[in-house]
């Protein structure tokens, strides 16, 4: 047998722990290597309030050193081993004042040194000394505060004291069965320390214990706890030993206890140390490999869903703007011929009524007498035909804008094109001709009048000539008179119906040229702002689709990057996880070297 | 108005505002009905705490059989009349016990060690309204005493100072009245003592001592004989060795034994703290009972001909002296208030743990009533204000003073 084969794997695992930067665990594994390379054995005697431990140890050394009492009484750990001669100490911690490297340590006689330490508010643990054959190997036992007692202390300083502890004695009362909370803290106590047997204390007391006995171990066997049996009690072994009565001692059932601790805990110590640092791998690798497993499994499963949605994401974006470029354009030219097409319709609509309008004007105006005012009419008309025209335009083209806006850009309308409708079309009236009107003198009235007057004159008198009068005669002037004033009467209607003709000719001429160059202009302004339009758009879905195209990009560069490192990283956990496991059985393989017969359950 | 009849109106007026609803209508002629019977006691606690024993010890004969039930015991010398409940084990079944312990007018609740005490129950019956304004209805019972001193003779002294410990602490006086030890396995054995079980025991007792002893020193021992097997089955080791450490002592009639074991087994003490706590008070704990099962119908069924009585119920619960009159009395008793002993007395008293009458109260003096009140009512206005005294002490002598000036007003 290669001396302590379990000192190598226990190294092994401090480099582990060194490697996986858990200083923390290097120092409770050097802490207990330390205490492991130390000879002797130490027996935690544990278990809840009330069962009767500090008796135990007492019945085990026949001699009352651990206090016992009716109610909660063990508060520190106590420390009962071999010495030549009894001696008692309380170990203290006194904080800050003394130094933590120097605990106090103060002797007190043997009989009273746990009762003193367990009232002692300094007191970390009691050490007590015996003359006794059975500490003489190196047998520590150590009696501890009850676990699940109100005091919160004190269950934690039993659990502080287990992790030191080559073997627990668990102690229940065999008045009950075992508690859920009792199956519990044995199965806590076997994984860090798998060498353990449960103690039913009080067997004197209790009629049954046979029964409960029985029950016990069935339970154990049940839940796979391995762990042995054995009921004793106290009372009767220390009345045995008052007596020197070898049956009551037989009774006692503490000959079993003996034995078990004499032969089989003390027979095999190097099983013992292995099956500690055996359970101690376990608990290490346990702990270093949980965070580890997580890890893994993070690695593999989750990662880069978030950036491989936010991908995808883009790819149908882009997709989804290829798709839109060839709708928004058809679009922009449905929209502008429309608009062409009403704009045309909406002038000459309204000159017409403006042309008729002026023709309804000049059937009664006389055009010599009112041009100028019609002339101010005119222009002012012409003018918000123009303005009302062209705002439309401009209205038109920002709401088509708008709707090709959303079609470009989907999320958000940037770049909308508010400054291409500032070129509008403006001021095509033009001037206004006043049409040639014949003025109606007195000279032409004279002359108008005279040649009526004549042709009256005439015909009268030749008339009157008829009857024997001259050609001049009072009737033959009257008439003259009267011709010429229906002449010159005439004549005035007929001007004024000829220049209101010319006024009509010259108003229509020109709401024809203002409809041909404004509408022209207008169509020009249209088409500028169509191209425009058109341009910025494609401009702005360009640039929407390389921004995309290149987030997308980088996003799978990211999630290539990622992928890879996530890979190597998974790698290396699972090479860790493999040193780890074959640690693990490293450990397995010690605890299950030569099982020695009685430290099996 | 006092409490109970306060809560019986309350009841009536429910009845009526109900009258069309005949499951709240059902439940509240049951609540009436209720109020009229003896206190019934609910016993309960995990399995093997022991409970069919307290029953059949409490019953003075053998009633109570597995899983529950419930048994009257009429009113006899040393106990007034009471009805049982033996419930099943709380874990077996935690709705139906709460159900039961709500049925119920108060409950013991047993616990094999003190540590262990599994305090859900009574947290379950004190998370009400009601219940919780005063935990007056419940007594911690330690009922395996005899275990917690080792089986020893003296084993009910040790355990009494454990309950002692217990029952000033915070955890346990919010929830409960009192924490009362008792060996219910020795307490059953004396209530039901036959005179046969007396010769054996005083045949043993007759035969050489040292070889006696012996015998004690385990049950496997004592139990070797059929005949003793079955003593230790009724005793227990720790019945058996009191019983004959008391027959040593001069117990020599089957009587003197019985009174002696009952005394030693802490049962004297259980019966006593069930009749002060609980019997005495047999009306507070009723009209508890009754505001409980009002205050479950108004919330199940709330309607506006019932909206007074909501009101109203909360106006009684506010002002209900006669729960803070029994907490003070625990206080007193279990030394979570502590004065000094002639005051306490007398607090005691004023409170009315020697009865409820106004006589028993102020005592028999021959000074006029009312003048012994308005004394009274003067002295304690004193302590409550006294700042030598500690916070629970001046909080008790409140309620006195509220006693006194109850007491004043009628004796008027």
């Amino acid at each position: 047998m290669t001396p302590s084969p379990w000192l190598d794997v226990l190294d092994d695992t401090i480099r582990a722990c060194g490697v996986h930067a858990r200083t923390d665990l290097v120092d409770r594994l050097r802490t207990r290597r330390a205490e492991l390379g130390r000879a002797g054995v130490r027996v935690l005697v544990l278990g809840g309030p009330g069962q009767g431990k500090s008796q135990l140890i007492n019945g085990l050394v026949n001699a009352p050193v651990c206090a016992v009492g009716d109610d909660v009484t063990t508060a520190v750990p106590a420390i009962v081993q071999h010495s030549p001669a009894p001696s008692g100490a309380i170990v203290t911690d006194d904080g800050p004042r003394r130094g933590i490297e120097s605990p106090g340590r103060v002797p007190v006689a043997v009989e009273s040194v746990t009762a003193r330490a367990n009232r002692h508010a300094g007191a970390i643990r009691a050490e007590v000394g015996l003359p006794r054959k059975l500490l003489e190997p190196g047998l520590a036992l150590i009696d501890s505060p009850p676990v699940g007692s109100p005091v919160a202390q004190h269950t934690h300083r039993t659990l502080a004291a287990l992790a030191q502890a080559d073997a627990v004695l668990l102690v229940t009362d065999a008045t009950s069965e075992l508690s859920a909370a009792e199956l519990d803290l044995l199965g806590r106590v076997v994984r860090l320390c798998p060498t353990v047997v449960v103690v039913l204390t009080k067997i004197d007391l209790a009629p049954g214990w046979r029964e409960i006995a029985e029950r016990t171990r069935e339970r154990l066997v049940r839940d796979g706890l391995p762990a042995t049996v054995l009921p004793v009690s106290a009372s009767l072994r220390l009345a045995a030993a008052r007596t020197g009565d070898a049956v009551l001692n037989e009774e006692s059932g503490y000959a079993p206890l003996v034995r078990y601790l004499h032969q089989d805990l003390m027979g095999h110590v190097e099983v013992l140390r292995r099956r500690s640092v055996a359970a101690l791998v376990h608990l290490t690798v346990e702990q270093l490999a949980t965070p580890l497993r997580e890890q893994l499994t993070e690695l593999r499963s989750a990662g880069t869903d978030e950036l491989t949605m936010r991908w995808r994401a883009a790819g149908r974006r882009l997709e989804e703007l290829q798709r839109e470029s060839t709708r928004w354009q058809t679009v922009l030219s449905d929209e502008v011929a429309d608009l062409i097409a009403d704009l045309d319709f909406d002038l000459r609509d309204r000159t017409r009524r403006i042309a008729r309008e002026a023709d309804e004007y000049f059937d009664v105006a006389d055009p010599a007498r009112d041009w100028p005012e019609f002339e101010q009419w005119l222009r002012d008309n012409l003018e918000a035909v123009a303005k009302t025209n062209s705002g439309w335009l401009l209205d038109r083209f920002e709401w088509i804008a708008r709707k090709i806006a959303t079609y470009v850009a989907p999320r958000g309308s940037e770049g909308l094109p508010e400054a291409l409708l500032a070129g509008a079309p403006r001021d095509h009236i033009g001037d206004l001709r006043m049409p040639a009107v014949e003025r109606f003198g007195v000279g032409q009235k004279l002359f108008v009048g005279m040649r009526g007057s004549y042709s009256g004159l005439l015909m009268f008198g030749l008339a009157t000539t008829l009857a024997g009068m001259p050609l001049i005669n009072p009737i033959s002037l009257g008439a003259g008179a009267a011709f010429g004033a229906k002449s010159v009467f005439e004549e005035r209607g007929n001007r004024l119906k000829r220049r209101q003709a010319a006024a009509k000719t010259a108003t229509h001429r020109h709401v024809d040229d203002f409809f041909l160059t404004y509408g022209k202009e207008s169509k020009d302004t249209v088409r500028l702002i169509h191209r425009e339009l058109r341009d910025r758009c494609t401009a702005v879905a360009h640039e929407l689709r390389t921004e995309i195209t290149d987030t997308a990009k980088r996003i799978k560069q990211v999630i290539d990057a990622e992928t890879a490192e996530r890979g190597a990283r998974a790698r290396e956990v699972a090479r860790r996880i493999e040193e780890l496991n074959l640690l693990y059985r490293r450990g397995h393989a010690l605890a299950g070297a030569a099982e020695p017969r009685g430290l099996t359950a | 108005m006092t409490l109970p009849e306060q809560a019986w109106s309350l009841l009536n007026r429910a009845l009526e505002a109900y009258v069309d609803s005949p499951r709240a209508a059902n439940w509240l002629r049951g609540q009436l009905a209720r109020f009229t019977e003896p206190v019934r006691l609910a016993v309960v606690g995990p399995r093997g705490s022991g409970k069919s024993t307290l029953v059949n010890a409490l019953a003075g004969e053998t009633v109570a059989g597995a899983g529950g039930g419930r048994y009257h015991l009429p009113a006899g010398r040393s106990q007034p009349e009471l009805v049982l409940l033996d419930t099943p084990p709380y874990h077996a079944d935690p709705a139906a016990v709460e159900r039961m312990c709500l049925d119920a007018d108060a409950v013991l609740q047993l616990t094999a060690h003190p540590h262990s005490a599994d305090l859900s129950l009574l947290r379950a019956l004190q998370d009400h309204p009601i219940a919780g304004v005063a935990p007056v209805n419940a007594l911690v019972v330690l009922s395996r005493a005899d275990e917690l001193g080792g089986g020893r003779v003296d084993a009910i002294v040790s355990a009494r100072q454990v309950a002692r410990r217990h029952r000033r602490g915070n955890v346990l006086s919010s929830l409960c009245q009192d924490v009362v030890p008792v060996a219910a396995l020795a307490a059953c054995a004396g209530r039901t003592l036959t005179e046969a079980e007396f010769d054996l025991l005083a045949g043993l007792v007759a035969a050489d001592k040292a070889e006696l002893d012996a015998l004690l020193l385990s049950a496997d021992r004592f139990a070797a004989d059929p005949e003793r097997a079955r003593l230790l089955v009724r005793f227990g080791l720790f019945g058996v060795r009191l019983a004959i450490t008391l027959v040593r002592r001069g117990a020599d009639t089957r009587p003197a034994l019985a009174a002696q074991l009952l005394q030693r087994s802490g049962f004297t003490d259980l019966r006593d703290a069930i009749s002060g706590y609980f019997t005495d008070r047999r009306e507070v704990l009723k009209a508890r009972s009754a505001l409980i099962g009002l205050e479950v119908v108004l919330r199940r069924e709330p309607r506006p001909a019932a909206a007074p009585l909501v009101a109203e119920l909360e106006q009684v619960l506010a002002g209900a002296h006669e729960f803070a009159e029994l907490r003070v009395l625990a206080a007193l008793r279990t030394g979570r208030a502590r004065l000094p002993d002639e005051l306490r007395e007398e607090a005691l008293r004023l409170v009315g743990a020697y009865g409820t009458d106004a006589a028993e109260r102020l005592g028999d003096t021959g000074v006029p009533p009312r003048q012994l009140a308005m004394s009274a009512l003067g002295l304690w206005q004193e302590y409550a204000e006294n700042p030598v005294l500690g916070a629970a002490e001046r909080q008790a002598a409140a309620v006195v003073v509220r006693s006194c000036a109850a007491l004043a007003l009628t004796t008027g």
